[in-house]
């Protein structure tokens, strides 16, 4: 399990850098082939032992974040959120710039806000950053615009619990590492795509299925739980601790129904706990991944997260071992898989 | 003593109006060295006092306490809900980590925000007050120890911006700073009058640390050190700036001629200093302490500080040494 080191990266869309470089590092060695796209997703090879089909596990390293639009003249930088951020969660925060300097988002003090602000939703254009810089000069010997920031969540865990920033989809990321540490072969050939850009578009995705023509693909995703007072039960997308979620449709896609039933069945077979992820909003790559080239079969099996979109969310560490026992199985499974 | 280690030191600590104990216990440590003795009073406030050569009573106040929240429900599946201690704005509790002092230890909990996946128009057009803010608890092992009456405060650890300090109770930790680096000057300076340095509680709820002090220790003068809004405009006043020296403030709530004083005192010695106007009550304990007894001449000096009462309040440490040379000198003259 990588989600320490991996949430603890800054990735934000556009900018995998330091992610990719971490995963190319721990797993070069355990593959038959790895390769960087065009687009900077990471792509891993196990060759099968049959190899009449080709499976792609694919999991994206992007997180949500900012980027830097621009400097003021008093020294604070203007940002405008990479993904989808809520305003909510920005002010009092401390953010990394371009991987380096360090700043934080505050905001106008309680007692010089007036009766109308207070109660009032606060907006990205009332936000800046600000770095200790008094002057826009003395701020652009250390950021420039378009630096990328990340919020800077040290991760923790406890009581079965973990608790950081990026679970979506650091925790993807991390079981694809986990899956490919068994270091077993199994019939189909394997590759493992770490994707770029999701968070905007799924864009990294869009290249991936030319580069390998598969023929069936399952998206590994840290997604939305809900399970929260504040929402009513029936709302609830996810519920943390009663497995992965497993998703039948999501945005612009319907889940190919043997793919989706396919994955259930392992589950039932080897009595791993599971769940339906019971809310249709949000979308994954396997979208994406349905309607390239001349299309492909795509499944999603998810780690239920609370507060993602947000510098601390949190996962339960028996969902998490779950998926990756439930996607070990589904490769066992080899060429019964969805046939 | 490195003024950046004792700032980040002080902020660490937890103790919202009314739990300030530990922060307390701290303070008396570090300056009990350079005083005559410390003690507390009914209500709870440190005082560490230092005789002069002189005459006279100068008591030099600064608030060791900070906001922060009690937990006033529990709700099923290890989550509860919490209540301010001071004011808070609950635009920023969104996805921030938070301690809780239980009987058993201090509890781990976040601060729970809807997906933008699963928020709808009604959660984006309203600011949630803090019936709708929830902390969930399920992360921490002393989670199930948590009950009505708890303390929190957000969990923030200081970090440093080019030179300046930013993280939590720093209203008023940098004013409780400066007093004990002034206790410390005044080992090579020495003091005229008698000089009562004060801790003291609940300032952020108005509440009796200072004003009980003041009158049992018969002050006859009072300066007051807390923080005001640095870098930012308040229409009609003029911006007080980080980095420049602390604020000298002047109103109603101050007595002029002690006011003037400690400006020609500043100007002698070449303290940077800035002009505050506070045209009514100042909202520090001056406005109080001054009304004590038969009446206490006061002063008040703000350090200025950006983002009060969030998580990530910024001080420039360069004005808490200002402000430790500036309450320093003011015990050297009659």
């Amino acid at each position: 399990m990588y989600l320490k080191e991996l949430t603890e990266l800054d990735g934000v869309s556009g900018n995998e850098q330091q992610v990719r470089d971490f995963i190319n590092q721990r797993i070069k060695d355990k593959v038959d082939d790895l390769r960087v796209d065009v687009l900077g997703n990471l792509i891993a090879y196990k060759k099968g032992t049959k190899g009449r089909r080709k499976i792609v596990l694919a999991a994206h390293m992007d997180e949500v974040g900012f980027m830097v639009t621009n400097i003021e003249e008093d020294g604070t930088l203007a940002f405008s959120p990479v993904g989808g951020v809520e305003t909510q969660v920005m002010p009092g925060k401390v953010v990394r710039i371009n991987g380096k300097t360090i700043g934080v988002i505050g905001y106008k003090a309680i007692h010089i806000q007036d009766k109308e602000s207070l109660l009032k939703p606060l907006s990205v254009e009332q936000l800046r950053i600000y770095i200790g810089a008094k002057s826009k000069e003395e701020a652009s010997k250390q950021v420039k615009i378009g630096d990328y920031v990340a919020f800077t969540t040290a991760f923790d865990q406890e009581n079965g619990r973990v608790t950081g920033k990026a679970f979506d989809d650091r925790a993807g990321c991390s079981v694809l590492m986990d899956l490919i540490e068994k270091n077993d072969r199994y019939e189909d050939d394997l590759y493992f795509a770490f994707v770029v850009q999701e968070e905007v578009g799924l864009r990294g995705s869009a290249v991936v299925v030319e580069q390998i023509h598969p023929d069936i693909v399952i998206v590994i995703e840290g997604t939305t739980a809900g399970d929260d007072p504040e929402l009513p039960e029936y709302q609830w997308a996810t519920h943390l601790g009663d497995g992965p979620a497993v998703t039948f449709m999501h945005r612009g896609y319907v889940v190919n129904k043997k793919i989706y039933e396919a994955i259930l069945n392992v589950a039932v077979k080897y009595s791993i706990p599971h769940q339906a992820k019971r809310r249709t909003a949000g979308g994954t790559d396997a979208a994406r991944f349905a309607r390239t080239g001349a299309g492909t079969a795509a499944g999603v099996v998810s780690v239920p997260s609370r507060y993602i979109h947000s510098p601390v969310s949190m996962i339960d560490l028996n969902d998490y071992n779950n998926a990756v026992l439930l996607l070990q199985k589904i490769l066992e499974e080899g060429e019964a898989f969805a046939r | 003593m490195d003024v950046k280690e004792l700032i980040k030191e002080l902020s660490l600590l937890d103790g919202p109006s009314g739990y300030e104990a530990e922060v307390l216990k701290v303070i008396e440590k570090k300056i009990e060295p350079f005083v005559d003795k410390v003690w507390y009073n009914k209500v709870g406030t440190l005082v560490a006092e230092k005789k002069g050569f002189g005459k006279g009573k100068l008591g030099i106040f600064a608030h060791a306490d900070e906001v922060g929240h009690v937990i006033t429900k529990i709700e099923e599946g290890l989550f509860a809900r919490l209540e301010m201690i001071g004011g808070v704005d609950p635009k920023i509790m969104f996805a921030q980590r938070v301690r809780i002092h239980t009987k058993n230890g201090v509890a781990k909990g976040v601060v729970g925000v809807l997906p933008p996946h699963l928020q709808k128009e009604e959660h984006r057009n309203k600011v949630p007050n803090f019936d709708k803010i929830f902390v969930d608890l399920s992360c921490s092992e002393l989670g199930k120890y948590v009950s009505v009456g708890d303390i929190c405060v957000v969990d923030m650890k200081p970090v440093e911006l080019n030179g300046k300090l930013c993280g939590k109770a720093m209203d008023d930790r940098a004013g409780c700073a400066s007093l004990i680096l002034a206790a410390q000057l005044l080992q090579t300076l020495r003091n005229y009058q008698d000089v009562y340095f004060v801790f003291s509680g609940q300032e952020e709820v108005a509440g009796p640390g200072a004003v009980s002090i003041a009158y049992e220790l018969k002050l006859d003068r009072a300066i007051v050190v807390d923080v005001t809004h640095g870098d930012v405009k308040v229409p009609q006043f003029v911006q007080i700036k980080v980095g420049e020296g602390p604020a000298i403030c002047v109103g109603p709530s101050i007595d002029r001629e002690f006011q003037s004083k400690l400006s020609e005192i500043a100007q002698k010695h070449n303290v940077k200093t800035q002009i505050e106007p506070a045209p009514g009550r100042s909202g520090t304990d001056t406005d109080e302490i001054q009304l004590t007894g038969s009446g206490i001449r006061t002063a008040l000096v703000s350090i200025p500080l950006m983002y009060m009462h969030t998580p990530v309040e910024v001080v420039d440490p360069k004005d808490v040494e200002e402000t430790a040379r500036l309450l320093a000198l003011a015990t050297t003259v009659e």
